[in-house]
C-alpha cells in the first residue's frame, strides 16, 4: 500500500511518508524519499494488538502495539486498504499451526553441523555435572523417560539417591499434573539444595505416603540440615482457596522436619493487568512527574517484581546462609515457581551471571522444565487469559539487579533485551511450545535454529565492561538486603520506553568503557609488540655491532612515532568515536537477519568499526610493522605499506 | 535490654580547628547505631565547641582503617553547628522537638542534620551536671547567631594562618576586569557593559559591586530606582541573543509613582529592544513558577522521606514510596524548573531573541534559570572551575535546588560533566561548613562591611577568608579524585568554528580577597526571610505588549523534540529530558545514610570505582609506555638491566586484571566461613560510599 503515514508518537507533525509491505513473515513500511532508505520491519509474531481507529480526514488509522513493547501507529489513506491490512495482519499475528512461525523459514545460512553445534552449545547434563551431580545424595533419573510419568517434565531428572522409582512416581501422582519434587540447583559447598514441583493434591486432609518420602530423601541428602523449608510461592489465601479443588499446600504436620513458607506472589492474570496498566503509563504522551509516579505505583509493577525478588533472596539465604534445603512450587510450578528459582540461583551462584551461564539458566529453570511459552507469548493463536510476562518479569529481576550490582554480571542490558526481543519473535527455536515433549515432537533441533548460537558468535556485543570476574562479589552469593526496599527498584526504560519517538539514543557509560577498554588492549598489545621489538633489537645488537648506529636511528624514529601518538591515550579521547555508537535494538548485530525490528536510528547509523578505528588511532600499525624479523631489518621508508604485515603480527 | 559494654575510660580530645573553642563536653554517652533499632552503639564523648558538635568514640583508637573519601574538616561523627536541623529530646520514650531554655532534660538526644545524617545519644549513663550543660550547650549554640560576626567563620579567619590559594581557577567575580573577562569570553561586550555605578554601593546594597548592563543604558536611570528595573546581564548566546534579569518593582499603592515606574519601564524596553538589540522576551518567574515558599514546602517534605528514625519506620514509608515522593512536590518542581529552562534555551537558541528573567528581588529563580540556563548551553559552564565561576557570578540561595537541578543533567550525560555526582553532593554540604566565606554572607556588600569593618573598602580586609572551592581544604588529593568525571568528554582540540571552544583563561593573580560571595542565605538551603513575592503586574502587562513571539504555542515541543532526536554533541547546548520518568531522586545525596538502602557491593560507586580502576590502568601504561619509549631511544645501551626490568613489569602488569576476564570465572569453592569473609571485603569496597562512614 503506498502513501501509508508512519507517525512519530512524539509529535504528530513529523510523519514519514512511504510503503507498507505485508510479507508472510513481516510488516515493513519503507519510507519514501530520503537518500538513506529507512526501514521499519515488524515480525507478525510480534504483533501483540492491532487498532483500527475512527477514519479522520487523512486517512484510517491503525495502531500496532508490539509484544517487545514498540507502538506502531500508521495512517492508511483508503479505508478499504486499512481494512484489508487490518484483516491481514489479524490472520497472521495469529498463526494457528508452528510450521507458520518464522523460525522454520529462517536461514541464517549455517550447514547442518554448524546448526547441530549450536544447539549443543548449552548442555545440561554438563551443567549438572558442573553443580557436581551424579554424587552420593543425588542421581540423574530415568523415571521419565517416554515423558511415562510427567508429560511437561524433561527426560532426564535429578532426583535423591534414596528416591526409587515407586516413590517418584507414588509422589507425582499426589502432585498436579504429575509435577513431581526435582531438582533445580545444587550447592556443593554445603550440600544444600533447591527442588521444584507443583503444589500437592492435598485438600483438606489427603495425604500421600510416597510424597512424603520424597520430600523426606530431599531433606536427607543435605546431612547437614535437619529441615527443609517448602516455600509455596503463592499469597496464601490463593493456596487455600485450592484446597477446595482438591489442591493445595503441604500440612507441616503430616511430613517430618519441613518449615512451611507463603511468599505472596500474584498470578499470571494479576501480571497481565499489572503490565497493561503500567504501559498505559509509558504510552502518556509527556508524563508529568504525578501521572509517572502514581501510575507506577499504581500498576503495582515493581511491587510485584520486588515479591520475586524477595522470594529469591529468602531462598538463596536459606541455601548459603542457613545451609537448608529448599522445595519450592506455585500451582503447576511452571510460573512463580521458574521465576523464583532461577533468581535464587542467579543470586548463588556467580556462574549463571556470566553470558554462558545465563543461557544455561534460562535453559534449565524454564525451557527444560516445562514453562509454557506457547501459551503465555502467545505464539500461537490461543487462550489470551493464558498470556502473562512471567519470563519477562524474571528478565526486569535480572535487570534489576544488575543496576545494583553494576560489575556483578558478565552480559549487559542489550543481551536481556535481546532475549526477551526472542522470545516472541520465533525466530529461533528454543522457545517454541510448551514442553521439551512437544518440542522433541516438532523436531525443533533439525528444523530450527538454537538462539544461543547466534547470541554466543555476537558476545562482544553483550558484555559488560565494568564486569569483575575476580571481584569479591563474584566468588559467591550476591547479598541484596533482606528484602531489598522500593527505592532500588527502578522503571526500567531500556525495556519499556526503548522505543520512545525517533528519541535518539544516548551513549550509555557501557559503551564509553567498552572503548576505553579496547583501547587500553590495544596499549597492552603495543607495549607486547614494543618488547619484543626492544628485546629483538638487543640480540641484533650483540651480534651485528656493524649496524649498531642504524638500529639507534631506528629506534629514534619508532619513538618519535609513538609519542605522537600517544596523546590519543586519554579517555576524552573516545568522545569522536562514539558519537556514533547507537544503542542498539535486538536487530543489531544480527547481521544476517532481516527479521527484527529496525528502527530508524539504527538504520541510520552502523556499528562502526571500532577496532579500526581506535588502530589508525594508537598508531599500532606503525610500530609493528617495523620489525616483523627483528632488529636486523631495516626500517620501511613508508610504514603506511606495511601495515598488512602489522596487523598480521598483532593479531 | 540495652547491652553495656564497659567503659573505658581513656582522655579522648577533640581535634579542634584554628580558632575554634570547646563549650562543654559530657561524657559517657552512648551513641546508638541507628541500624536496627538493636540498642548496639558506643560509648563516647560528647563534646560542642563553637564549630561542632562531635562525638568523640572512646576506642576510636582501634580505628586503623581509613576511610578512601575523607573529609578533613568535618569528619563522621561531627555536626558543623550550620548543619543541625533540629534537636529532639526524648522524654519517657515520647519525643519533643528542643528550643530555647528548657526545664527538664531529656534521657535521650536525637539531631538531625541537613546533610541527612540522623543521630541518636543516650544520656542516660552520663552525670546530670553534665547533661544539663551539654544539652542546654547544644540547643543555644546550634540557633544561628544574632551577629554575623559570631559565626565561626571569623574566628576561624582570624586564627588560621593565611592559607591563599594561588592555584584556583575559579572566577570570583569580584573586580570590573572579570565582568568584561567574561564579556568577552561571550562576545557581549558589543552591546553590553561593565558599570562602575555601585561603586561604594551608591546604587543598592543589594547588588554587587560591578555588574553588566547594556551599553544604553544610562548611569542616571540606574541610581534612578535603586537598580530595578534594570536589564542586567547574565549571558550572551553564541548568535549575540542574552539572557537578562531584572529586578521588578514592588506594588505601588501611589498611582502616580506607579505611572511613573511604568514609563521608566517603557523607556527601558523601548531602548533595548530596538536594533542592534535583539527582540526581547520577558518572563516574570514569580507568576511562572512556584514561589519560594511552596519550593521550601515541597523540600521539607521531600527531606523528611530520608530522616528516619528507624528500621520501623523506614518500612513503612517504603511500601508508599512512590506515592509519598509524589506528594512532596519536589520532583515536580524540579521539573518545571528544568522546563522553564530549556523554554529559556529555546528563545536563545532558535529564536534569537533576548531573554529578560523578572523577579522581585531578581536573585532567587532568575539566578536558579540563569544558571541552569548556562550550564545547558555554555560547555564551560560543565567544567569543574566554569561551573564555581558560574556560582559566583550567579549565586542563588534557593541552591539546593539548582544543585538538584544540573544533578538531573548529569545524570542524563555523564560525559559532558568535568564533575561528577559526588562533587555535587559534597559541594551541597560544604553549604553548613562555615570555615568557607562563599556561602555565609547575603550580599557583596554584607560581607564587605563584615570583612573591613568599614563599609566603603573594598580591597582587602583583615580577614582572609577560605573558599570552598579550595577542596584541597576538605580532602586529600586521594578523595578529591572522586570529585573528577574520568570520562569527561574533553573537547579534544580548539575548534576555531565553534565559539564555546576557548576556555577561559585567567591571567590575573587571585591574591585579592579568595571570595566573592553574591546575596545568600544566612541558614538552610532557602532564605529564612523569603520576601513575599509580589506578583510583578506590570512587569507582565510589558510582557505582553512587547512579546515578539507570534510562533505556535508548541514550538517549545518542537525545539526539545528535535533537539532530542539528533545525537547529543557534549560541547553543545544539552537539553535535559524532562518526562516523569526521567526525573529521578538523587540517591547519592538523599539515601546515603539510610542502612537499609545500601547494597553491600553494589550500586553506582560500584561503577565509578571501576571506572577509576580501568583509568589508573590506562595511565600507568601511559607511564609504561612512555619508560619503554624512552629507553628504546637510548638504543639498548643498558642492554642487560632493560631486559630484566621488562620482564618483571609484565608480571606487575595492570592489564592482569582485564586478561584474566576471558576466562571463565571459577565455581564458587570457598567455604562459608571464607565467604564471610568475602563479604568483609565487600563491604570495604564499599566503604567511601559511606561519606562519613558512620553507618559502616
Amino acid at each position: 500500500v503506498e502513501n501509508v503515514r508512519l507517525l512519530d508518537r512524539l509529535s504528530s507533525r513529523k510523519a514519514a511518508l512511504g510503503t507498507l509491505y505485508l510479507t508472510a513473515t513481516h510488516v515493513i513500511f519503507v519510507e519514501n524519499g530520503s537518500e538513506t532508505r529507512k526501514e521499519t520491519w515488524v515480525l507478525h509474531s510480534q504483533i501483540s494488538s492491532i487498532e483500527k481507529q475512527a477514519t479522520t480526514a487523512s486517512g484510517c488509522p491503525l495502531l500496532i502495539r508490539c509484544k517487545n513493547f514498540q507502538v506502531i501507529q500508521l495512517v492508511i489513506p483508503q479505508e478499504r486498504d486499512c481494512h484489508d491490512i487490518y484483516i491481514s495482519l489479524i490472520r497472521l499475528a495469529r498463526p494457528v499451526k508452528y510450521e507458520e512461525l518464522y523460525c522454520f523459514s529462517f536461514n541464517p545460512k549455517l550447514d547442518k553441523e554448524e546448526r547441530e553445534q549450536g544447539w549443543k552449545l548449552v548442555d545440561l547434563k554438563e551443567e549438572y555435572n558442573r553443580m557436581g551431580i551424579p554424587n552420593n545424595y543425588w542421581q540423574i533419573s530415568d523415571v521419565n523417560r517416554d515423558y511415562g510419568v510427567c508429560d511437561s517434565y524433561p527426560t532426564e531428572v535429578y532426583v535423591p539417591k534414596s528416591a526409587t522409582a515407586h516413590i517418584i512416581v507414588g509422589s507425582s501422582k499426589f502432585r498436579s499434573r504429575r509435577r513431581f519434587p526435582a531438582l533445580s540447583y545444587y550447592c556443593k559447598d554445603n550440600n544444600a539444595s533447591i527442588c521444584r514441583s507443583s503444589q500437592p493434591l492435598s485438600g483438606f486432609s489427603a495425604r500421600c505416603l510416597e510424597d512424603e518420602q520424597m520430600l523426606q530423601a530431599i531433606r536427607k541428602a543435605n546431612p547437614g540440615s535437619d529441615f527443609l523449608y517448602v516455600v509455596d510461592t503463592r499469597p496464601k489465601l490463593n493456596a487455600m482457596a485450592n484446597r477446595a479443588a482438591g489442591k493445595g499446600y503441604e500440612n507441616e504436620d503430616n511430613y517430618s522436619n519441613i518449615k512451611f513458607q507463603f511468599i505472596g506472589i500474584e498470578n499470571i492474570h494479576v501480571m497481565r493487568n499489572s503490565l497493561q496498566k503500567m504501559l498505559e503509563v509509558c504510552e502518556l504522551k509527556s508524563p508529568s512527574m504525578s501521572d509517572f509516579l502514581w501510575g507506577l505505583e499504581n500498576s503495582g509493577w515493581l511491587k510485584h517484581i520486588k515479591a520475586i525478588m524477595d522470594a529469591g533472596i529468602f531462598i538463596a539465604k536459606a541455601v548459603a546462609e542457613e545451609g537448608v534445603s529448599v522445595l519450592v512450587h506455585c500451582s503447576d510450578g511452571w510460573d512463580r515457581t521458574a521465576q523464583v528459582c532461577s533468581v535464587a540461583s542467579l543470586l548463588l551462584d556467580p556462574y549463571y551471571r556470566t553470558m554462558k551461564g545465563f543461557m544455561v539458566l534460562i535453559e534449565k529453570d524454564w525451557v527444560s522444565f516445562g514453562h509454557k511459552f506457547n501459551h503465555r507469548y502467545g505464539n500461537l493463536d490461543g487462550d489470551p487469559k493464558e498470556i502473562s510476562p512471567v519470563i519477562d518479569q524474571f528478565i526486569e529481576c535480572v535487570w534489576q539487579l544488575m543496576e545494583q550490582f553494576p560489575c556483578a554480571f558478565e552480559f549487559n542490558e542489550r543481551f536481556l533485551i535481546h532475549i526477551q526481543h526472542h522470545i516472541y519473535s520465533c525466530q529461533f527455536g528454543n522457545f517454541l511450545c510448551n514442553s521439551q515433549k512437544e518440542r522433541r515432537e516438532l523436531k525443533i533441533q533439525e528444523r530450527t535454529y538454537s538462539l544461543w548460537a547466534h547470541l554466543w558468535k555476537n558476545c562482544a556485543d553483550y558484555l559488560n565492561p565494568l564486569y569483575r570476574s575476580n571481584h569479591s562479589q563474584m566468588q559467591g552469593t550476591l547479598c541484596p538486603q533482606m528484602a531489598p526496599c522500593n527505592f532500588l527498584y527502578k522503571f526500567w526504560s531500556g525495556m519499556y520506553n526503548r522505543f520512545e519517538k525517533g528519541l535518539h539514543p544516548r551513549q550509555s557509560v557501557t559503551d564509553y568503557l567498552m572503548a576505553v577498554k579496547e583501547e587500553t588492549q590495544q596499549l597492552e598489545e603495543e607495549l607486547e609488540v614494543l618488547g619484543e621489538r626492544l628485546a629483538n633489537l638487543q640480540k641484533s645488537q650483540l651480534s651485528y655491532n656493524k649496524v649498531k648506529s642504524k638500529q639507534q636511528d631506528q629506534s629514534k624514529q619508532l619513538g618519535l612515532s609513538t609519542s605522537n601518538n600517544s596523546l590519543a591515550n586519554t579517555p576524552q579521547e573516545y568522545s569522536n568515536d562514539l558519537k556514533s555508537f547507537p544503542s542498539r535494538s535486538p536487530s543489531q548485530g544480527d547481521e544476517e537477519d532481516s527479521a527484527l525490528i529496525l528502527t530508524q536510528d539504527n538504520l541510520k547509523s552502523s556499528d562502526p568499526d571500532l577496532s579500526a578505528n581506535s588502530d589508525q588511532e594508537s598508531g599500532v600499525e606503525d610500530l609493528s610493522c617495523r620489525s616483523p624479523s627483528g632488529g636486523g631489518c631495516l626500517p620501511s621508508e613508508d610504514s603506511g605499506k606495511d601495515s598488512d604485515e602489522a596487523v598480521f603480527l598483532i593479531v | 535490654e540495652i547491652h553495656i559494654k564497659e567503659p573505658i575510660e581513656k582522655e579522648v580530645n577533640p581535634h579542634l580547628l584554628p580558632g575554634e573553642l570547646l563549650l562543654c563536653e559530657a561524657s559517657t554517652v552512648y551513641k546508638y547505631i541507628q541500624e536496627d533499632g538493636s540498642n548496639r552503639g558506643t560509648y563516647g564523648k560528647l563534646v560542642c565547641t563553637n564549630f561542632k558538635i562531635a562525638f568523640l568514640d572512646d576506642d576510636s583508637a582501634s580505628d586503623d582503617n581509613e576511610p578512601q573519601f575523607k573529609n578533613k574538616i568535618v569528619g563522621e561523627n561531627d555536626i558543623t553547628l550550620q548543619c543541625v536541623d533540629q534537636i529532639y529530646g526524648v522524654y519517657d520514650e515520647k519525643k519533643k522537638l528542643l528550643t530555647g531554655q528548657l526545664r527538664k532534660y531529656p534521657e535521650k538526644l536525637i539531631i538531625y542534620c541537613k546533610d541527612l545524617r540522623v543521630f541518636h545519644f543516650c544520656l542516660r549513663y552520663t552525670k546530670e551536671e553534665e547533661v544539663k550543660r551539654i544539652v542546654s550547650g547544644i540547643v543555644h549554640h546550634s540557633q544561628t547567631p544574632k551577629l554575623l560576626k559570631r559565626l565561626f567563620l571569623f574566628s576561624y579567619a582570624s586564627a588560621a594562618p593565611n592559607n591563599t590559594d594561588g592555584r584556583n581557577q575559579t572566577v570570583m567575580f569580584d573586580t570590573l576586569e572579570d565582568w568584561r573577562d567574561e564579556l568577552e569570553r561571550t562576545k557581549g561586550n558589543v552591546k553590553y557593559k561593565a558599570v562602575t555605578t555601585n561603586e561604594g554601593y551608591r546604587v543598592s546594597e543589594k547588588l554587587p559591586l560591578y555588574f553588566v548592563v547594556p551599553i544604553c543604558v544610562s548611569e542616571e536611570s540606574i541610581l534612578k530606582y535603586e537598580g530595578r528595573g534594570i536589564p542586567i546581564w547574565c549571558w550572551s548566546c553564541h548568535n549575540g541573543a542574552a539572557l537578562l534579569k531584572m529586578s521588578a518593582f514592588p506594588k505601588e499603592q501611589d498611582d502616580s509613582t506607579s505611572q511613573m515606574q511604568k514609563a521608566f519601564l517603557d523607556g527601558i524596553y523601548k531602548t533595548i529592544s530596538k536594533p542592534p538589540y535583539e527582540l526581547l522576551k520577558t518572563d516574570d518567574l514569580s507568576s511562572s513558577l512556584p514561589s519560594l515558599q511552596d519550593i521550601q514546602t515541597a523540600y521539607t517534605r521531600f527531606k523528611q522521606l530520608f530522616l528516619i528514625d528507624n528500621s520501623t519506620d523506614f518500612w513503612v514509608t517504603d511500601v508508599k514510596w512512590f506515592s509519598l515522593l509524589e506528594s512532596t512536590n519536589w520532583l515536580e518542581i524540579i521539573r518545571r524548573v528544568l522546563k522553564k529552562a530549556i523554554e529559556v534555551a529555546e528563545y536563545l537558541e532558535r529564536q534569537h531573541t533576548n531573554v529578560l528573567l523578572i523577579e522581585e528581588t531578581a536573585t532567587d529563580l532568575c539566578c536558579v534559570i540563569s544558571s541552569l540556563v548556562q550550564v545547558m548551553m555554555d560547555s564551560y559552564s560543565r567544567t569543574k572551575s566554569g561551573f564555581q565561576s558560574l556560582i559566583q557570578k550567579e549565586w542563588a540561595p534557593v541552591f539546593l535546588l539548582l544543585l538538584n537541578c544540573v544533578w538531573q543533567l548529569v545524570q542524563q550525560y555523564p560525559p559532558a560533566f568535568e564533575f561528577t555526582e559526588t562533587y555535587l553532593t559534597v559541594l551541597s554540604d560544604s553549604l553548613y561548613v562555615p570555615i568557607f566565606s562563599t556561602f555565609f554572607f547575603n550580599s557583596q556588600h554584607q560581607k564587605d562591611t563584615n570583612t573591613s569593618g568599614e563599609s566603603l573598602k573594598t580591597q582587602s580586609g583583615p580577614f582572609r577568608f577560605l573558599t570552598v572551592w579550595d577542596w584541597s581544604v576538605q580532602f586529600d588529593p586521594k578523595a578529591q579524585a572522586f570529585l573528577n568525571n574520568p570520562l569527561y568528554a574533553e573537547k579534544p582540540k580548539p575548534d576555531k568554528s565553534q565559539r564555546k571552544t576557548a576556555r577561559f583563561k585567567h591571567q590575573r593573580q587571585l591574591s585579592l580577597p579568595l571570595t566573592q560571595t553574591k546575596p545568600s542565605m544566612k541558614r538552610g538551603f532557602f532564605r529564612e526571610e523569603t520576601d513575599h513575592l509580589i506578583k510583578n503586574i506590570l512587569g507582565k502587562r510589558i510582557g505582553k505588549f512587547i512579546n515578539s513571539s507570534d510562533e505556535p504555542p508548541n514550538s517549545f515541543r518542537e525545539f526539545y523534540d528535535s533537539w532530542h532526536s539528533k545525537p547529543v554533541d557534549y560541547h553543545g547546548l544539552l537539553l535535559p529530558r524532562i518526562d516523569g520518568p526521567e526525573i529521578k531522586v538523587w540517591a547519592q545525596r538523599y539515601l546515603r545514610w539510610i542502612p537499609e538502602a545500601q547494597l553491600h557491593g553494589g550500586g553506582t560507586i560500584a561503577t565509578a570505582a571501576k571506572i577509576l580502576d580501568l583509568m589508573e590502568e590506562v595511565q600507568s601504561l601511559q607511564v609504561k609506555m612512555d619508560e619503554e619509549h624512552s629507553q628504546a631511544v637510548s638504543g639498548g645501551v643498558h642492554s642487560v638491566p632493560l631486559l630484566r626490568n621488562s620482564a618483571r613489569l609484565s608480571s606487575l602488569f595492570p592489564f592482569a586484571l582485564l586478561q584474566r576476564q576471558s576466562i571463565k570465572p571459577a565455581l564458587p569453592t570457598s567455604t562459608w566461613k571464607d565467604l564471610e569473609d568475602e563479604d568483609d571485603l565487600v563491604k570495604r569496597d564499599d566503604e567511601f560510599v559511606d561519606l562519613s562512614g558512620d553507618m559502616s
